[in-house]
């Protein structure tokens, strides 16, 4: 496991430099260029995970969820690329025509970790699919991911997501936040 | 007054398309089907010990399962019977008693009522306590699954299940110390009728390979070849569907058990290690569907996949939407490894961003919504696939229809569905046990096949 506990926010720069690689990102998943995200963006030791997170009440001392939970997605590098695979085999009726999503990011935070070229980035998220004629559906919440820094540019190597709503209010999340 | 004989023509495999719009039939349906059959609730597994508690839906009342301090479990209703308010409002948890954030009465895990604040004072001790209990539910337990019903008239659960028991041993019992559920739950809102979903995990194995097709070929394996229809298959000699006394069914694809599963080792291994075990203890004809792929319904609402592995419950909520809510089936004795493998390869294909489940949420919603349009809701649909290719047969109870790719399970469903809205009690049901698979005229469909089947053996 990486070690991923937040230090010191970064430099005016570096936080220019993510934010944009971020901005970049939704851009791409909004063009639906799936295989380039995939490509350029993800480290194939990716983590990619929504945990089930229940309603307890304050007292309750249980522990929160672990990707040995049960989820909403749990993926390695493998099965990401399943989903973009899919994607692309022209059979996917319900992407036929198109849906269009869109991400608002907001309340972008970065911090340095103890690894040097890692860094912990933390940000808000508002995610909208509209579909067919009258067909929309928004999802709220925050990402903590990992990132690192390579010779290629930034890798995506864990990202936790985390949505506010206990019932998702959409016929289902097949959908890259 | 509504008239189930139109609206279910059991003699030409229709329906009428009002069943998944008309908001007097949904109404009936309530108070005659979610109000009289047994309906899922919890696994044991998350109610072990004294005070533990989940909160659910049964139909669109909100209610609690809890263990309590005798050990038994209970069920009621999570309405306060002072004014109304809900007394729990946590997923699940333990606790001692429920206190209602209203006014503070306090009840315990039994759902008597404990305490009245200023009781003395405000009441002047007027007020029975022991009348304003929580309404409770019955509860049963089938190997540990947890079911309630609020008909003290209903048959025992296990009546309730029937043969359906029978065949759900396979893997309840099957294996080991059998099986349990992993949680919490997954949930999402369709906006379907409950009984699109119902109808199409209890047997439709037509819709597999042209709905599925980018996910079939996109995992490829045993069931890739069903993608876009394209495989010349034998199908009747590749798996069976059954339906039963009060309309569960399923549909079982032969020695396809883990199809779906991509990482799958552990689940593979387990599988083959097992199977031995369970034709010493449940008979061959069970081991054979051991290792298929089940789509099943237990009437009305509780769905699941064995081999792929999902367990969802479609809570209504009103005539044209419904709350998924979505579990993983895994056996107990199955080591941590290859239960989180499970996990992890069934919300991948079956939960809410699964790669096959996003497949079916469209043609649900449109199955449902198109019914607004008047003229269309004076239509009928059809299920008329594998007519009399289906009977009884020598090693399976219930019917038994000739290919997993059919519509046996489907006209069963909706031969229970109409014979539970029209009677009257369930008493009139029970004066049926005997008749009810005279629908199936073609007794003698399986004595022929396998006749036939033997014969070509013998003469080859
Ligand atoms: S409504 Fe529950 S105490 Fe008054
Ligand atoms: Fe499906």
């Amino acid at each position: 496991m990486h070690n991923t506990e937040a230090k010191d926010r970064v430099s005016m720069q570096l936080h220019y430099d993510v934010s944009q690689h971020y901005y970049q990102e939704a851009t791409l998943l909004q063009e639906r260029e799936y295989q380039t995200w995939l490509e350029t963006f993800i480290a194939e030791d990716i983590h990619y995970w929504m945990p089930v997170t229940e309603r307890r009440y304050a007292k309750d001392k249980r522990a929160e969820p672990s990707p040995n939970d049960m989820a909403i997605i749990n993926d390695d590098y493998d099965e990401l690329k399943q989903r973009v695979d899919r994607l692309g085999t022209g059979t996917v009726w319900m992407e036929d025509p198109p849906s269009s999503v869109r991400f608002l990011l907001s309340n972008i935070e970065v911090f340095h970790t103890d690894k040097e070229d890692e860094f912990v980035v933390r940000c808000n998220f508002i995610t909208t699919r509209h579909r067919g004629q009258l067909e929309r559906s928004q999802h709220v919440g925050g990402r903590v991911d990992l990132l690192r820094k390579t010779e290629s540019g930034y890798r995506l190597v864990r990202r936790k997501i985390v949505l506010d709503a206990r019932v998702t209010e959409d016929k289902n999340l097949y959908i890259f936040f | 007054m509504i008239d189930m004989d139109k609206l279910v023509d059991i003699e030409k495999s229709t329906q009428s398309k009002q069943v998944f719009w008309d908001q007097g039939v949904y109404d009936r349906e309530l108070e005659r089907i979610f109000g009289r059959c047994w309906l899922f609730l919890a696994h044991e597994s998350q109610l072990q010990k004294t005070g533990d508690f989940f909160t659910t839906k049964m139909g669109e009342d909100s209610v609690i399962v809890v263990r309590h301090t005798d050990g038994s479990l209970k069920a009621f209703i999570n309405s306060c019977t002072h004014r109304g308010n809900s007394v729990c409002t946590a997923d699940s948890g333990n606790t001692r008693s429920f206190v209602c954030n209203y006014h503070g009465w306090v009840y315990s895990t039994d759902g008597s009522l404990v305490d009245v604040p200023l009781k003395e004072r405000c009441y002047h001790d007027d007020i029975d306590m022991s009348a304003m209990s929580l309404p409770s539910i019955r509860v049963e337990s089938y190997r540990g699954f947890v079911f309630g019903c609020f008909d003290e008239t209903a048959p025992s659960l296990v009546d309730f299940l029937g043969d359906w028991g029978w065949y759900l041993d396979t893997w309840m019992v099957g294996a080991g110390e059998g099986a349990e559920l992993i949680g919490p739950p997954s949930k999402s809102i369709l906006k379907c009728n409950w009984k699109v979903p119902a109808e199409n995990f209890v047997g439709d194995g037509y819709h597999v390979g042209w709905t599925h097709a980018s996910a079939l070929e996109m995992l490829g394996g045993e069931l890739g070849g069903l993608a876009g229809n394209r495989a010349n298959m034998p199908f009747d000699e590749l798996g069976i569907q059954v339906t039963t006394r009060h309309g569960h069914g399923f549909g079982v694809i032969d020695h396809a058990g883990i199809g779906i599963h991509d990482k799958r080792e552990g689940y593979a291994k387990f599988l083959q290690e097992t199977q031995p075990g369970v034709a010493e203890k449940l008979g061959q004809p069970r081991a054979e569907l051991y290792d298929g792929h089940w789509n099943c319904t237990t009437f009305p609402n509780c769905s699941f996949l064995y081999g792929t592995n999902i367990f969802k419950v479609w809570h209504p909520r009103g005539p044209h939407e419904i709350e998924v809510w979505s579990w993983v089936i895994v056996h107990k004795d199955m080591d941590e490894d290859t239960k989180k493998e499970v996990v992890k390869q069934a919300i991948r294909s079956f939960g809410t961003a699964g790669t096959l489940e996003s497949d079916d949420g469209d043609n649900m919603v449109n199955s449902t919504r198109n019914n607004q349009g008047r003229h269309t809701r004076k239509n009928t649909m059809d299920s008329r696939m594998g007519v009399g290719h289906e009977g009884p047969h020598p090693d399976y109870p219930g019917i038994v229809g000739s290919s997993f790719i059919g519509e046996t399970s489907y006209r069963g469903f909706y031969r229970f569905y109409q014979e539970i809205m029209s009677a009257d009690s369930w008493d009139a049901i029970r004066a049926k046990d005997e008749q009810w698979a005279d629908c199936f005229p073609n007794k003698d469909y399986w004595k022929d096949r396998l006749a036939a089947k033997a014969k070509a053996k013998g003469g080859e």
